[in-house]
């Protein structure tokens, strides 16, 4: 299998195949980008909290990982504590595991705690300038021929990443202004964040607002609570002249609101769309109206598949959204496991190029 | 029953499917002061009120933050009423410890789950988030528990399910426990690979799980 496989030879460099696949035009194969963020970082040998923190060490890290899985795209999600730190939160740094909010010690203890969220400068901040610094790392070292995708976490994730999931969502109900102020001002952050990485030279911005969700938040309050004013981060980016893509690892995202509200190229999702009841019925609804970026279900992917097992579920991926006509990119539907096995990550490569030819 | 009585215990259960927390208090210092049994108040009132939200929470005219607010009025109702209930109705004879896993603070599965499982009968020991493998099998060994239940929703977290079991075999306390997880990156399959008794994918799944696996329904 993978000796022919790795005979294929592939006639665009990935970042024409992946400009096409998001143009609805089919390149010539479908591009296969498992969203390989920390996992990088067993590729040199780094530990986690290093990985998280140095950006030389984690564009290293990236660098070395597309060389040896061969995916059509960098994405430079370090995980979803970087922008609350730089509000103010304790982060927790595990020596082999994702950074976390020390939820022991939040810092907005109480409701009356929101004003504390204060501006920040995304350049003079510890950890969004250097994810800044990793979105420069692999465009300047691969630019013109593998992608980067920077990575914008939505404001309503950030806040619950500094209050507690729980406790936020108890707020919107309770305190519903004081969230809302909150959220005002982080997002306004965002918009500055997301702008710096595409002057570092994103090829395009993802945009995570995590709790477009019918499985968290009702339609309307998300609408009202972040999808009003995340849209702002996307019209810059867009007006900037790069697209905007986003990503949601979550069950049942609300398709219709985030095309609405945020109006990206292409969605990076893990489960069928909201109100679909499975990948055919999603497919057949949502497969023409935005690019799909998916849907490999990463902890089977990387810890539970044998390599047989990976090829035939991407196999049945790319059988399932040849109703996309080009628009399909066949990626985990969430960040790949970090502590998970890497030559499955190669192996869906190895799919794209085996049964993903146009 | 009096009247008087069903009319005050459905008052509670609207109070908590309002998510009127201090209403909900008000009306259980109300049971108190009329001399109503508590237990009785809990189940027709407070727990009827939770499981009124659950079920619109599965039909989608609840969300989280819903339901949240509305074990927080269930909460603090008990909190009123529990010193005054007789040991004897209480029927918490099966005993939980939960807890979401060592590097990971995501506890609204946890907390869904715990919830269900107090209104359905258990009594809950919760461990709350990042708790170390150890501390989940002393707390188990401590309580007496009947099933220890492990949350996470990350992928660098799900072995950690593992180091409990494996804690429990090497100190030949596996049989005294049953072990069940639940989390979005879970399966069946990574259930079995580390020797869990029990995999939920949904939180209503794992109260009938753990009723199950404790012997509180058939295995059929």
């Amino acid at each position: 299998m993978s000796a022919a496989a790795l005979e294929i030879r592939d006639e665009l460099t990935s970042l024409e195949r992946v400009g096409l696949a998001l143009q609805y035009k089919k390149p010539d194969r479908v591009p296969a980008a498992p969203l390989v963020c920390g996992a990088s970082r067993r590729v040199l040998g780094y530990s986690y909290d290093r990985w998280s923190q140095d950006p030389k060490i984690a564009v290293a890290s990236l660098l070395a990982a597309q060389e040896l899985i061969g995916f059509d795209g960098f994405l430079t999600l370090v995980d979803l504590s970087v922008e609350a730190e730089d509000f103010g939160q304790e982060v927790i740094f595990p020596e082999r595991s994702t950074a976390l909010s020390n939820f022991d010690n939040p810092f907005i203890a109480t409701a009356d705690d929101y004003s504390k969220v204060k501006p920040v400068d995304p350049h003079n901040s510890r950890r969004m300038s250097a994810v800044i610094e990793i979105v420069r790392g692999p465009v300047e070292a691969k630019g013109k021929e593998v992608p980067t995708m920077g990575f914008v976490y939505g404001p309503l994730g950030v806040l619950s990443q500094i209050r507690g999931h729980a406790e936020l969502f108890k707020d919107i109900t309770r305190h519903p202004d004081r969230v809302l102020e909150a959220v005002h001002t982080i997002n306004d952050v965002l918009v500055e964040y997301a702008l710096a990485q595409v002057q570092a030279g994103a090829h395009a911005i993802v945009l995570d607002p995590l709790y477009s969700l019918a499985s968290i938040l009702k339609k309307s309050t998300w609408v009202k609570f972040e999808a009003e004013i995340f849209k702002s981060v996307a019209d810059a980016v867009r007006d900037a002249g790069v697209p905007v893509i986003v990503h949601n690892c979550g069950g049942g995202v609300y398709f219709d609101a985030v095309l609405e509200h945020i109006n990206p190229i292409a969605i990076s999702h893990a489960y069928p769309a909201h109100g679909s009841a499975d990948w055919e019925e999603h497919a057949a609804n949502w497969a023409k109206k935005v690019v799909t970026i998916g849907v490999s279900d990463p902890a089977k992917t990387g810890h539970e598949f044998t390599q047989a097992d990976v090829l035939k579920d991407c196999r049945h991926q790319i059988e399932t959204f040849k109703i996309a006509e080009g628009g399909f990119i066949l990626s985990s539907g969430c960040e790949y496991p970090p502590n998970g096995n890497l030559l499955s990550a190669r192996t869906m490569v190895q799919a794209a190029k085996l049964y993903g030819r146009y | 029953m009096p009247d008087g009585r069903l009319k005050l215990y459905d008052e509670i259960a609207n109070a908590v499917l309002e998510l009127d927390e201090e209403r909900t208090k008000a009306l259980s210092h109300e049971v108190l002061k009329r001399g109503y049994d508590a237990w009785e108040a809990v189940e027709q009132g407070l727990i009827l009120g939770v499981n009124r939200a659950g079920k619109l929470f599965d039909e989608e005219e609840y969300f989280v933050p819903e339901l949240l607010i509305a074990a927080d009025a269930m909460y603090a109702g008990l909190a009123i009423l529990r010193p005054h209930i007789k040991e004897q109705f209480t029927g918490h004879t099966r005993r939980v410890v939960i807890g979401v896993v060592q590097g990971d603070t995501h506890d609204i599965g946890k907390n869904l789950v715990r919830i269900m499982l107090e209104v359905a009968g258990f009594e809950v020991h919760d461990l709350g988030r990042d708790v170390p493998p150890r501390k989940f099998v002393d707390r188990a060994v401590e309580v007496k528990a009947d099933i220890i239940a492990l949350s996470t929703l990350m992928t660098t977290t799900m072995e950690r399910m593992g180091e409990v079991i494996g804690i429990l075999e090497d100190e030949n306390l596996r049989n005294r426990f049953k072990v069940i997880v639940g989390g979005s990156p879970l399966s069946q399959q990574f259930a079995d690979r580390i020797g869990a008794d029990g995999y939920a994918p949904k939180a209503a799944q794992a109260v009938q799980l753990a009723k199950r696996l404790s012997g509180l329904v058939n295995a059929a």
